[in-house]
C-alpha cells in the first residue's frame, strides 16, 4: 500500500485500537465494545491486517510472552499514517455535514 | 467405535462455496467434518448441529499457529483441520464470517493463488522442456516421450486449478473481464491443441502413436488416484 493511498476501514479500526498495548482477541473486542456491535472484523481479516501493519511497520511486536496472545502496539510511523488518515476522514465529514446543512436550509 | 464416512470435494479452487453448504448440510444431519482427506472429507457421526465452515488460505510462520488458531477461537471459530496451507474452521449458525472486508477476502485468494501458482509453474515449465526434449530427440517411441505425457497429465489438472485459483482473486477484486479471460484460456489452447495435432498428423505418422501415449496417460493418471484412494479407503475400514 502506497503512501498516498487512504486506509481501509478496518485498518483504521485497528490501528486506533493498537494505540494501547492489546493482543488480536483484545482488538476484536475492543472494537465490538466501543462500536456497539456496529462493527465486527473477522478473525481471518484481523490476522491479515496485524502481519500487514507489522510489515510496514506501522506497529511493532509489543510482548511475545503468550505464544497465543501476543500483543502490538503502534510505532512513530504508525501513529503519523494513524493521524494523517484521521485528518482526511474528519475532512471528508466536514464536507458531507456541510452538503447536508445547505440542502436542508 | 466412531462412524465416519468419506465424502468428495469438488475441488476447493472450483467449488469452495458449494463444499462449505455440503459440509454445513451434512452437519445438519449430523455427520461433521472432522478432517481432509484425498480429493474429500471424512466426516464422523455425532448430534444434529447447524454449523457453518469456512476456509482460509495462508501461509503460517513457525511460531504463528498458536496465535492464528486463538484469533478465531475467539470469535468463535473452531479449528477443524489443516492440509498445507489449507485451514478449515467451523462456527455455530450465525457467526460473523471470518473476513469481513473486501481487501482481505482479496489477500485471502491472492494467497490460495500463489500457493497453487507455486506448484503450477515449475510442472508446466518441466512439462514443456520434457516435450521439446521428446521432440527433438530422434526416437519417436522413447523415454522422454513417456515421460512428456505422464507430466502432461499432471500439468494440465494442476495450472487448470492455478489459473482457476487466479481467476478467484480477479472475481473477489471485481476485475470480471480478466476473470473471463482466464475461464476462456483452457478451452482456446485446448482448440489450439487439437489444430496443432491434425495439422501434425498429415506429416508425421507419429502422431497415432503419440494418440496411444496420450491416451495412456489421460487413462493412467485418474487410474493410479482412483487406486491409492481406494486403497487408503480400504485401509482406514480396516482400522475402525
Amino acid at each position: 500500500m502506497s503512501k498516498n493511498e487512504q486506509l481501509t476501514d478496518s485498518m483504521f479500526y485497528i490501528m486506533a485500537a493498537l494505540t494501547r498495548p492489546r493482543h488480536g482477541y483484545g482488538v476484536m473486542s475492543q472494537i465490538e465494545e466501543t462500536s456497539n456491535g456496529a462493527v465486527v472484523i473477522g478473525p481471518a481479516s484481523m490476522y491479515t491486517i496485524i502481519k500487514k501493519l507489522l510489515k510496514n511497520e506501522w506497529i511493532y511486536l509489543y510482548d511475545d510472552s503468550d505464544s497465543r496472545r501476543k500483543t502490538y502496539l503502534l510505532t512513530e510511523k504508525g501513529r503519523e499514517v494513524l493521524d494523517g488518515d484521521l485528518q482526511v476522514r474528519k475532512l471528508m465529514i466536514k464536507l458531507a455535514e456541510a452538503g447536508l446543512k445547505e440542502a436542508e436550509e | 467405535m466412531k462412524k465416519t464416512k468419506y465424502i468428495t470435494s469438488g475441488g476447493l479452487a472450483f467449488s469452495e462455496k458449494e463444499d462449505m453448504d455440503k459440509l454445513q448440510r451434512y452437519s445438519n444431519e449430523g455427520w461433521h467434518v472432522k478432517g481432509f482427506k484425498l480429493m474429500g472429507y471424512t466426516l464422523e457421526k455425532g448430534h444434529r448441529s447447524d454449523y457453518i465452515y469456512s476456509i482460509d488460505y495462508r501461509s503460517l510462520a513457525e511460531g504463528d499457529e498458536d496465535e492464528y488458531m486463538d484469533v478465531f477461537a475467539s470469535a468463535g471459530w473452531t479449528h477443524i483441520a489443516s492440509s498445507a496451507d489449507i485451514h478449515l474452521f467451523r462456527a455455530q449458525a450465525g457467526t460473523e464470517p471470518i473476513y469481513t472486508d473486501r481487501d482481505t477476502t482479496v489477500e485471502k485468494y491472492r494467497n490460495s493463488a500463489v500457493s497453487v501458482g507455486k506448484a503450477a509453474v515449475p510442472l508446466v515449465l518441466l512439462t514443456v522442456l520434457a516435450w521439446i526434449g521428446a521432440v527433438m530427440s530422434t526416437g519417436m517411441f522413447n523415454v522422454l516421450t513417456i515421460a512428456a505425457v505422464i507430466l502432461t497429465a499432471c500439468a494440465v489438472p494442476t495450472a487448470w486449478t492455478a489459473l482457476t485459483a487466479y481467476q478467484n482473486k480477479w472475481k473477489a477484486e471485481g476485475k470480471k473481464k480478466t476473470a473471463n479471460l482466464a475461464m476462456a484460456l483452457p478451452f482456446l489452447i485446448l482448440l489450439l491443441g487439437i489444430a496443432a495435432f491434425v495439422w501434425n498428423s498429415d506429416s508425421t505418422g507419429g502422431a497415432i502413436r503419440m494418440l496411444t501415449a496420450m491416451l495412456i496417460g489421460a487413462i493412467a493418471f485418474p487410474a493410479v488416484v482412483w487406486a491409492v484412494m481406494t486403497l487408503s479407503q480400504s485401509i482406514r475400514v480396516k482400522q475402525h
